[in-house]
């Protein structure tokens, strides 16, 4: 049991770190991104490939991953400088579904849909495996709260109020001096860098990465994490993230103590009960669990 | 109905238990069955699972698995894999650190089933597949992999063998992309080649399209004499119609998952009927399949719950050979149950009878005689062609 609990638990861990890249440029910058699952890709192939073919030392290629997704993320801010709102949702989202297409088709370079197994882990092999559990699970949530500090670090300073500046009124901000483009590029590298990180650390953990682990559901997973979290607001980014996980995982058990249900209704009613779940929580609590404090002051 | 179950289960060991201990105090064995019930695999899972919870059944009623505690009554734990590795992880986590479960077995999608392995090798876990990548038995897995689809090499080859016979010559090769597009279309290059053909023109298409036009253009430019629809469901269904349209009058060969019941309610005869279908089979006319076809009564068994009842059984007889149930002692028993000159068995009751007289047992399944390589793989499967004449299918040929 206790593997299991510190297997989820570094799931909750990678998904927190996803909802926090996700939160820079969404929460604070107001700019949607749906093709998290796209730059969690990236990150992951990258480092997977750079360690495996190339034999590149771990760290290396997880900051080599970790940059391939801000790289990738300024690109496409570049790219989608003009659009807003739900055409930026509609790039994004074909983003990540090129990504994943890539990693299908382009099989000199990623294996195509078979994928890239036998990633190495830190210290796989020479511990038991739920030691390698928890040297994961440390790697994950200390990555969890170095990025929690840092991302704090920036939404409180000058760089911080002028991304909330752009997600309330691009104008006022333009008009009182703020290069919009430049701030928008560099939030959504930024975010794109953390969802890079996250990926790097998943290949890693899992020893193993197939374009079918990053369809869309991933990103809708972590959106749903964010929103449930509170848009902004970075502790409900690491709270709606464990929300998520502890709703997926725990309606296994709950789905499995209704007597008389045929395991495929189980399935189905796991599926419903989050959805479920998260429609009330959206309905009743629409600020999210832990919602963003305050829009002028900085507080911690 | 579970307590009818553990009723003929005390029956069955008061004819069966070593030592005379009661059935009921002994542990339960558990098994975990991990097929895809919701997303692209949902069609199938239901039916694997079945399949496997009715092995189970049986095996209760004979006894359980004999130990020298006494029997240990068999349980399984259901989880899905969503047909997603990530979703497919986590499921297998569960099934390994909460349940506790000594084998794995149903997975379907090949990617699940990469992602799943390395977990069930390092907890010493065996895990039964119908995956069908080459790749899968290529992994490092220490023997804990046991697959008993034939990999896509082995049904590429049996297919060219079949399509040369038949005097194919110009073969156009439309796959959907997948973990075997390339690797089908290097075998079946080879083999063409070989014999004085040629593959005309490789396509790979993305099966999420909704129509193929540009594809089936440049099938009808190569004038070749048949096309390979090395894809699924979906995607061969619309290109079924978009040849028929088009004109196409060649041979048309696919797996027989991508073309089933379900294509003939879509499609009108005319636009189905000359299509060939290959699988491999499971063996119709053994007592094992036809024991699963009154078991599912009125619908179709398909390839997939064919092989999941092996696994159970595969699974079952190896820890009864061994006295043991774990992991371990279940990788290490399957071979010994399966080749040699054992009495053939067909189903787990018999096995379990002989198994507890001392017998050497050789288990021959619904899905094939269920003898493993020393990869995993498994050996001599039987193919069988049939053709679609006015919606139905007829066997051709079994080889």
């Amino acid at each position: 049991m206790d593997a299991y609990l510190a297997a989820m638990l570094v799931f909750a861990g990678l998904y927190a770190l996803m909802a926090l890249g996700l939160n820079l440029a969404w929460g604070l910058a107001g700019m949607v991104n749906l093709g998290l699952a796209g730059f969690v890709a990236v990150g992951a192939y990258g480092s997977a490939l750079l360690t495996v073919r190339l034999g590149w030392p771990m760290p290396l290629g997880i900051a080599a991953g970790t940059l391939l997704a801000a790289v990738a993320g300024a690109g496409l801010a570049l790219l989608v400088a003009r659009l807003r709102g739900d055409y930026l949702a509609i790039v994004t989202l074909g983003f990540a579904e090129v990504i994943r297409l890539i990693a299908s088709n382009e099989t000199w370079l990623t294996n195509g849909t078979d994928g890239i197994s036998g990633i190495p882990g830190p210290l796989r092999g020479a511990v038991t495996p739920q030691q390698f559990n928890l040297v994961l699970l440390g790697l994950v949530w200390g990555s969890v709260g170095l990025v929690f500090l840092l991302s704090a670090r920036l939404s409180h300073s000058p760089f911080g109020r002028v991304l909330r500046a752009l997600r309330e009124d691009e104008e006022v901000a333009a008009v009182a001096g703020k290069p919009v483009l430049a701030f928008r590029v560099r939030a959504f590298a930024l975010g794109t860098a953390i969802c890079g990180l996250a990926g790097a650390l998943y290949a890693h953990y899992n020893g193993y990465v197939a374009p079918d682990g990053f369809a869309p559901l991933l990103t809708i997973y972590i959106v749903l994490a964010l929103t449930a979290g509170g848009g902004g607001s970075m502790r409900g980014a690491v709270a709606g993230a464990v929300l998520v996980i502890v709703l997926l995982e725990g309606t296994r058990f709950l789905a499995g103590a209704i007597p008389g249900l045929a395991p495929v209704q189980h399935a189905a009613l796991r599926e419903a009960s989050v959805a479920l779940a998260l429609l009330l929580l959206l309905r009743w609590r629409q600020q999210g669990l832990i919602p963003e404090r305050t829009l002028t002051k900085a507080a911690p | 109905m579970m307590r009818i179950g553990r009723r003929a289960a005390l029956l069955g060991t008061g004819v069966f238990a070593i030592g005379g201990r009661a059935f009921a105090q002994a542990m339960p064995v558990t098994f975990g069955a991990l097929p895809p019930l919701t997303g692209a695999g949902g069609p199938y899972g239901p039916a694997m699972l079945r399949a496997i919870q009715a092995v189970v059944e049986e095996a209760n009623a004979a006894g359980g698995i004999p130990t020298r505690q006494g029997g240990r009554p068999i349980r399984v734990v259901a989880e899905d894999d969503q047909t997603n590795p990530d979703a497919g992880v986590r499921s297998a986590r569960k099934l390994i650190d909460v349940d506790r479960v000594s084998a794995v077995m149903g997975t379907w999608a090949s990617a699940v089933t990469t992602a799943v392995a390395p977990l069930c090798w390092e907890n010493r876990v065996p895990l039964f597949t119908v995956s069908g990548a080459d790749s899968i038995t290529q992994l490092p897995h220490q023997g804990y992999v046991f697959r008993t689809q034939p990999n896509s090499r082995l049904q590429v080859t049996t297919a060219t063998d079949w399509l040369l016979a038949q005097g194919a010559r110009r073969v156009f090769h439309l796959a959907a992309q997948s973990p075997f597009a390339q690797s089908s279309q290097e075998v079946m290059a080879e083999k063409l080649r070989a014999a004085g053909g040629s593959v005309t023109g490789f396509v790979i298409y993305e099966r999420d399209k909704t129509a193929f036009r540009s594809e089936v253009d440049q099938l009808l430019r190569s004038r070749s004499d048949t096309v390979l629809l090395n894809g699924y469901l979906p995607d061969v269904t619309i290109l079924l119609r978009e040849l028929y349209r088009a004109g196409f009058d060649g041979r048309k060969l696919t797996f027989a998952y991508a073309a089933n019941q379900r294509t003939f309610e879509a499609l009108p005869n005319e636009v189905t009927n000359g299509l060939i279908t290959f699988q491999p089979s499971p063996d119709m006319d053994s007592g094992a399949f036809r024991r699963l076809q009154s078991r599912f009564g009125g619908t179709e068994v398909d390839p997939y719950s064919a092989q999941t009842t092996d696994h159970a059984a595969l699974a079952i007889l190896a820890a009864a050979q061994a006295g043991d149930a774990t992991g371990v002692a279940i990788r290490d028993h399957v071979r010994r149950i399966t080749g040699g000159e054992g009495e053939k068995v067909d189903n787990v009751t018999d096995g379990l009878r002989a198994i507890v007289a001392g017998r050497a047992v050789n288990y021959e399944g619904a899905s094939g005689p269920c003898d493993f390589d020393e990869k995993g793989d498994i050996r001599g499967t039987k193919f069988r062609f049939e053709v679609a004449e006015a919606g139905r299918f007829r066997l051709l040929q079994m080889i």
